[in-house]
């Protein structure tokens, strides 16, 4: 079994953005259930840390991990508009009817009735649902934050009536986000055997072999097609 | 020579002579006129003098008065008996005049203190007057030898005023007596026969007759000759003259000379009323019938406490005697205070002006009882509450105007809170604590509200008062409200929330579940998170002043929404006219978010349940085939 070799997975700049998605994500996660269950144990530990003044803070600290998730998300924007690998990361991010596939294989892997693993390309439909699930809920969210936050502004137009839904989009939502995030990409982060205990490539940025062998096959497979290609034509160059 | 003849004539004659000289001679009339002038030729002389034993004594009769006297049909030497005028001295004999010869039936009695002085001492032969005269001026006469000051400042006393003389006590005419000091009772007796009564069956008697020297009778308190009836000589002279003796009623108890003293300070002593003390000694232990404190029958044992101390203050008595204190004292509840157990004895104070009794120091008084569970029976805590009360500690940081126990409870007239017509019953507590220099603007405020109308309107006693929000003994000021609970906000919730999230009291009122909206509202999270700038219940609805919403006065009356929520939100003010507060997800109200909470319940719960799934499984395969050697 090969577990050598360094496969590039995140660019310095992608684990950059990747770090401020997942620390203000974090942050906003805890900011905001303390808001929702102020008497909850880890939130009397925290205003006990932070002191009298701790509900103040942490509203100034939601909003401000907001404004550092929604400038994180409209660079991302740019990224993937004006850059050459975030374009292409579009591209391997977008369903294809491969997916469909995968999906069934994959499937049919996990509940026994087939003995190969699905052949995953660079994003597996997992990932895919992953990356789209954050795109959604970044809208729901900045927009549903947005209204709450400047609440004065928007009573006018939208009535107690839509405050009361904005309030309640933004409770489910971060429900959803929270408990996806904890059960979908936590899981194949850190208690996925393929890469447990975990996958390093969010600050070292590679993959290595075997979790390329196990997660990406297909991937792999392009590479390694391109590398004796380009070995190939090396050698015919030498030749 | 004579014949015999004429011997026994001569004889006759001589004797006819003599006989008819002694005849004459018994003729006073006739015999007087001489002799008399004769004496009274030297006698009249006012400088007329003679040294008896050294000393030089007068020899003056006035013929004036001795014609008028009742002696003036006498000679001088009828009395003055074997004088020889023409020798100096006339009675070189010293013979002594006795007045007995005539006067043979006067007799003093072996006791009469007079019985060994000259008839003299007191009548004066050359101007003895009547005896009906000499009565009427004994008096004058006593004074000539009993001169000093005590007598005669009986002139100024009551007796004399009223024509009693001394003979009145000391019998008159030969009889005069000393009067003993065990005598005393009964010689003015004969007159003030019912207070002598009083007087054998008081404690100074009983002490007097058990041989006490130190005991004290009649004079001890009235004086002797100087008797008036100003209460100054019976309290201060008479009382306090032996009962603030150390000597004689030591130690620091009751009774004792200390324990009396505290009378000079306390405010019966020390105010004046129409020129004597407010209240005497005597006006609460009774005077002549004084007995010993501790005998029932006493004027200032406890069952005889209300009738002694009503006497001034009949009000306080009636208003007491109608009191849950009253009345557990008249059903013979020995636990239950009289007067002094709260306003002390002799040291009685005035209410307000003394440290004892101050209104800082009243907390104390009533704990005296109400700290003691088997007074209280049992709930005691609420009352020593009090001292941690803003109440209290407004008086001691100097506002006299914070209320102490009385002030709520009122003082003689308190009451049991169940009483109706007790300031602390349920219906009255407003009214009480709106009284007038009080909470008057907060009974305004709170008078219509929908809590005042529920409670004494319709009588509901879910409702509440001001002590069911403030507290009644442990009453706080507004902004400690919350101190326990962190902010202030999170005090009024809590408080709101103990009938406004009651089940019992929503039911039975037929309530709306106002406070579980509210606390998962954003205004309710951000005050339980600790905001201290978030709504609570009293930033919209009011305080004192809360009413429903249809009410034109009301702050969430339609007319009034757009100011109230326009307080944290302008500019959004017209905006909350038509809309619903305390509206929860599920409230068919909005039907929007009825469907967008479905909607993302059904969503979360297909999502994370279905990803769920897939990992679960998606883990067993992968550890199985690894198990398999399939790495």
């Amino acid at each position: 079994m090969t577990t050598e070799g360094k496969y590039l997975r995140m660019t310095k700049n992608e684990r950059i953005q990747h770090f401020l998605l997942l620390s203000s994500f974090i942050t906003l996660v805890i900011t905001g259930f303390a808001l929702k269950y102020p008497e909850a144990f880890w939130v009397k530990w925290i205003i006990f840390f932070i002191g009298e003044n701790a509900f103040e803070v942490r509203g100034v600290v939601h909003r401000i991990a907001a404004v550092v998730m929604v400038a994180g998300a409209l660079y991302h924007v740019f990224y993937i508009i004006f850059t050459k690998r975030g374009r292409k990361l579009v591209k391997d991010l977008w369903f294809y009817r491969s997916d469909i596939t995968d999906l069934t294989e994959s499937l049919q892997y996990i509940i026994g009735k087939r003995k190969e693993r699905p052949y995953f390309d660079r994003f597996s439909y997992i990932e895919k649902a992953e990356y789209w699930a954050v795109v959604w809920g970044t809208v729901v969210m900045g927009g549903t934050g947005l209204v709450l936050w400047f609440e004065n502004y928007f009573l006018p137009i939208i009535n107690v009536y839509g405050m009361n839904i904005a309030t309640a989009v933004h409770w489910y939502e971060a429900i959803l986000a929270s408990l996806a995030i904890l059960v979908w990409h936590f899981y194949f982060i850190f208690l996925n055997p393929d890469v447990s205990p975990m996958n390093k490539a969010w600050y070292t940025g590679y993959l290595t072999r075997h979790q390329m062998e196990h997660e990406h096959p297909r991937e792999l497979a392009k590479i390694e097609e391109e590398m004796s290609e380009r070995t190939a034509a090396g050698k015919t160059d030498a030749e | 020579m004579m014949t015999a003849k004429r011997k026994f004539v001569f004889i006759a004659a001589t004797i006819a002579f003599l006989v008819s000289i002694v005849i004459l001679a018994s003729n006073a009339k006739f015999l007087r006129a001489k002799g008399t002038d004769d004496c009274f030729a030297c006698h009249e002389d006012k400088s007329l003098t003679m040294d008896k034993n050294g000393k030089k004594v007068s020899l003056f009769v006035d013929p004036a008065l001795y014609k008028k006297s009742t002696h003036a049909g006498f000679d001088c030497t009828d009395c003055h008996e074997g004088y020889k005028p023409e020798e100096m001295p006339h009675n070189p004999n010293k013979k002594k005049i006795d007045c007995k010869t005539c006067h043979d039936k006067v007799k003093s009695p072996e006791n009469s203190v007079h019985k060994n002085k000259d008839c003299s001492s007191c009548h004066n032969p050359h101007s003895q007057r009547p005896m009906k005269e000499l009565k009427a001026n004994n008096t004058n006469l006593c004074f000539d030898c009993h001169n000093n000051k005590n007598v005669k400042d009986f002139t100024t006393s009551l007796h004399f005023k009223k024509n009693i003389g001394c003979e009145g006590c000391h019998k008159g005419g030969h009889e005069v007596q000393k009067i003993t000091k065990s005598d005393i009772p009964s010689v003015c007796g004969k007159c003030h026969g019912n207070y002598q009564k009083d007087f054998n069956n008081s404690i100074h008697h009983t002490v007097l007759k058990n041989g006490n020297t130190n005991a004290p009778n009649c004079v001890s308190c009235h004086g002797s000759h100087k008797i008036n009836n100003s209460r100054m000589t019976i309290e201060s002279q008479a009382c306090l003259k032996c009962h603030l003796d150390e000597k004689l009623f030591p130690g620091e108890n009751k009774g004792s000379a200390k324990f009396v003293a505290n009378y000079k300070t306390s405010i019966h002593g020390s105010i004046q009323k129409d020129g004597n003390p407010a209240a005497g000694c005597s006006d609460c232990h009774g005077d002549h019938t004084i007995e010993k404190m501790s005998d029932p029958k006493e004027s200032t044992v406890r069952a005889k406490m209300m009738n002694t101390c009503g006497k001034c203050h009949p009000g306080e008595v009636t208003k007491f005697n109608n009191s849950m204190h009253g009345r557990e004292f008249n059903n013979g509840n020995k636990d239950a205070p009289s007067c002094f157990d709260c306003h002390g004895e002799h040291d009685i104070k005035a209410v307000l002006k003394s440290d004892e009794f101050s209104k800082i120091n009243q907390a104390d008084i009533c704990l005296k009882c109400h700290s003691n569970n088997k007074v209280t029976k049992g709930k005691t805590n609420h009352t020593e509450d009090y001292k941690l009360s803003f109440h209290y500690l407004a008086l001691k940081d100097g506002n006299t105007a914070a209320a102490t126990c009385s002030n709520c409870h009122g003082a003689h007239d308190m009451k049991m809170a169940s009483d109706p017509s007790s300031n602390i019953n349920k219906k009255n507590v407003d009214r009480t604590c709106g009284q007038s220099g009080c909470h008057t603007k907060q009974l305004g405020e709170y008078t219509g509200s929908v809590h005042e109308v529920s409670l004494m309107t319709k009588g509901n006693s879910d409702a509440p008062n001001c002590v069911d929000c403030h507290g009644n003994h442990q009453v706080k000021s507004t902004d400690s409200l919350g101190i326990s609970e962190g902010s202030r906000q999170r005090g009024i919730i809590k408080l709101c929330s103990s009938c406004h999230a009651s089940v019992k009291i929503i039911r039975n009122n037929n309530l709306k579940n106002v406070a579980g909206t509210y606390l998962e509202s954003f205004h309710g999270l951000a005050v339980r998170g600790g905001s201290k700038q978030a709504a609570d219940c009293g930033s919209c609805h009011g305080n004192h002043n809360i009413r429903h919403s249809s009410d034109t006065l009301s702050t969430i009356n339609k007319k009034n929404l757009g100011k109230t929520c326009g307080k944290c939100h302008p500019g959004a003010s017209e905006v909350f006219i038509n809309s619903k507060i305390h509206t929860q997800d599920t409230d068919e109200d909005n039907p929007v978010l009825l469907w967008i909470s479905r909607i993302y319940i059904v969503l979360i719960i297909a999502t994370i349940g279905g990803m769920t799934l897939h990992n679960i499984l998606d883990y067993r395969r992968k550890k199985k085939d690894i198990k398999a050697g399939k790495h």
